[in-house]
């Protein structure tokens, strides 16, 4: 069952995670373009003082990747689900309903772990070729919100597109934009070092969030 | 002979609308029962309720024994749903399909799915969401017989179907279900679909049930008669044995239980004067409206 489910989930999602993941490795890879570039034109030790004195965030061409692939990830996998209340299909598959969505969004945590390790493997592989390692490990505490920020997108969307009802949909819309602005802080790199297991707890808080649409569709709320 | 679908009391309201009030029908192992009412009579409410998407105000209804709220996966592989619109996972095609569902059943059985899919002119690699509402009708059957279901819930089976793949549709089911011994719960807004595939009938009407019977006992039962009379000051519409009349100038259709005797001895008791008495065939469409009225 659970192979049919990934299946399933895979043939929506498969393109759209494959584009996307090849556009945020040539945004990487443009970071260090102009990483190199620099360093190039203005010497290393100079970028080195800008980036740890001045705030330079070479890394800053990454903010929003992980938001845009946890976006429409959670988009491509479940508006077809609610076009046409196709998510009765799923709930009438001889499985638990709740045990169906959950797969439904493990696969989808899954994906995108995978897609956030291969960008963040390149970053940091590349980071260590051109800084030191204190930078690559304030650069890492920084982008890390960022990465949560694409899974806390996916599991709001997720519950955003699950709800039927439109006033609620606009409701959770607006309280997700809110809850999503607090992984976009601004501050030094590195600033985010004491909040981020905070963040990632937030985030796990939500994560089911989505089975709370579902069960209001189940109970005639469509 | 077992009740595969048994509904206790139900009674529901959107609001404060009350949609019906203790609702009580059952559906019989190996029968074929065709839900039949207007627009608004309840015929989704009732699916939805079946389908466990819909909680009851009060009441329950059962399949094979289970509240439809709580159906364990063991029921629910005993059950297909044809959705509304024949509704399918329109990102896939026909092979993908078949790959999916296959892993949930344990009785899978590709074959009449795939006889059903020979008789389509679809590229093996054509997503379903190009395909037309007949061929996807085709292919929402084709995976409902191949899940080896008990139980079919079929909600609106023609809807968006021309009359040759309805024609199809009913035909293939129907020899497919008594073959089998298949039980079917089936709704359709073309009233004449179902006289050719139905056992039973279940006829709603705003909030209450106005009948359930076998189709052969409820169209040999419910008769029209029309007849030209001078009103006489009886008012025959307060009968009790008058389900309906339509008028039209002196020209009355007169739909019954009664006989034509009891009807003609009627009409004489009261010294109503009548001409051109006949009895008018009814197909199940005619006594559909007929029990329901115009309007």
């Amino acid at each position: 069952m659970i192979k049919s489910i990934v299946y399933k989930e895979w043939i929506k999602t498969r393109w759209f995670l494959l584009i996307l993941t090849i556009l945020g490795l040539l945004a990487v890879g443009n970071i260090f373009l102009k990483v190199q570039h620099y360093i190039t034109f203005n010497e290393a030790h100079n970028y080195w003082y800008l980036v740890l004195f001045q705030n330079q965030q070479y890394f800053k061409g990454l903010k929003f990747i992980p938001l845009v692939i946890g976006l429409v990830i959670a988009l491509v996998q479940y508006i077809p689900e609610i076009t046409n209340k196709r998510i009765k299909l799923t709930f009438h598959l001889p499985i638990n309903e709740n045990k169906a969505l959950l797969m439904m969004l493990g696969y989808g945590v899954a994906v995108l772990l995978l897609s956030f390790a291969l960008l963040l493997i390149v970053f940091i592989f590349l980071s260590q070729h051109f800084f030191g390692a204190e930078i690559v490990h304030s650069a890492l505490i920084s982008v890390t919100p960022w990465f949560l920020a694409g899974l806390a997108a996916y599991f709001l969307s997720a519950l955003v597109v699950m709800e039927a009802i439109w006033k609620y949909r606009i409701a959770y819309f607006l309280a997700s934009a809110a809850f999503i602005l607090f992984f976009f802080e601004k501050g030094m790199a590195g600033a985010y070092a004491p909040l981020n297991w905070k963040l990632a707890v937030l985030t796990l808080l939500i994560s089911l969030s989505m089975t709370f649409s579902a069960y209001r569709f189940r109970k005639g709320e469509m | 002979m077992n009740n595969v679908i048994e509904c206790k009391n139900l009674t529901h309201y959107y609001g404060k609308k009350l949609v019906y009030e203790n609702l009580n029908f059952n559906v019989r192992e190996g029968s074929i029962l065709g839900l039949l009412g207007k627009n608004g009579a309840g015929k989704t409410t009732t699916i939805n309720i079946l389908h466990g998407f819909l909680q009851p105000r009060a009441g329950e209804c059962l399949i094979y024994g289970e509240n439809t709220q709580h159906l364990s996966p063991q029921t629910k592989s005993r059950i297909g749903f044809l959705i509304e619109g024949h509704v399918q996972y329109a990102f896939m095609d026909i092979h993908q399909i078949e790959k999916f569902y296959s892993g949930f059943y344990p009785h899978w059985n590709k074959e009449p799915y795939w006889e059903l899919m020979s008789k389509l002119k679809v590229d093996p690699n054509q997503k379903i969401s190009s395909m037309s509402c007949g061929q996807r009708s085709q292919v929402a059957l084709g995976l409902i017989l191949a899940q080896e279901p008990d139980l079919l819930i079929l909600d609106d089976f023609s809807m968006g179907l021309d009359p040759g793949y309805r024609r199809l549709f009913i035909d293939y089911l129907r020899t497919y279900a008594k073959a089998e011994n298949k039980t079917i719960f089936a709704t359709s807004h073309i009233v004449q679909d179902m006289e050719r595939l139905i056992d039973d009938v279940l006829i709603m009407d705003y909030n209450r049930v106005l009948a359930h019977s076998p189709i052969d006992e409820f169209m040999t039962g419910f008769k029209q008669f029309r007849f030209k009379m001078e009103p006489n000051g009886v008012d025959l519409e307060k009968e009790d044995f008058v389900v309906n009349l339509e008028t039209t100038k002196n020209e009355f259709e007169l739909y019954t239980y009664e006989s034509e005797k009891f009807v003609k001895g009627f009409l004489d008791k009261n010294g109503i004067r009548y001409a051109d008495f006949s009895m008018v065939p009814m197909g199940l469409e005619d006594a559909f409206i007929g029990l329901t009225g115009k309007y």
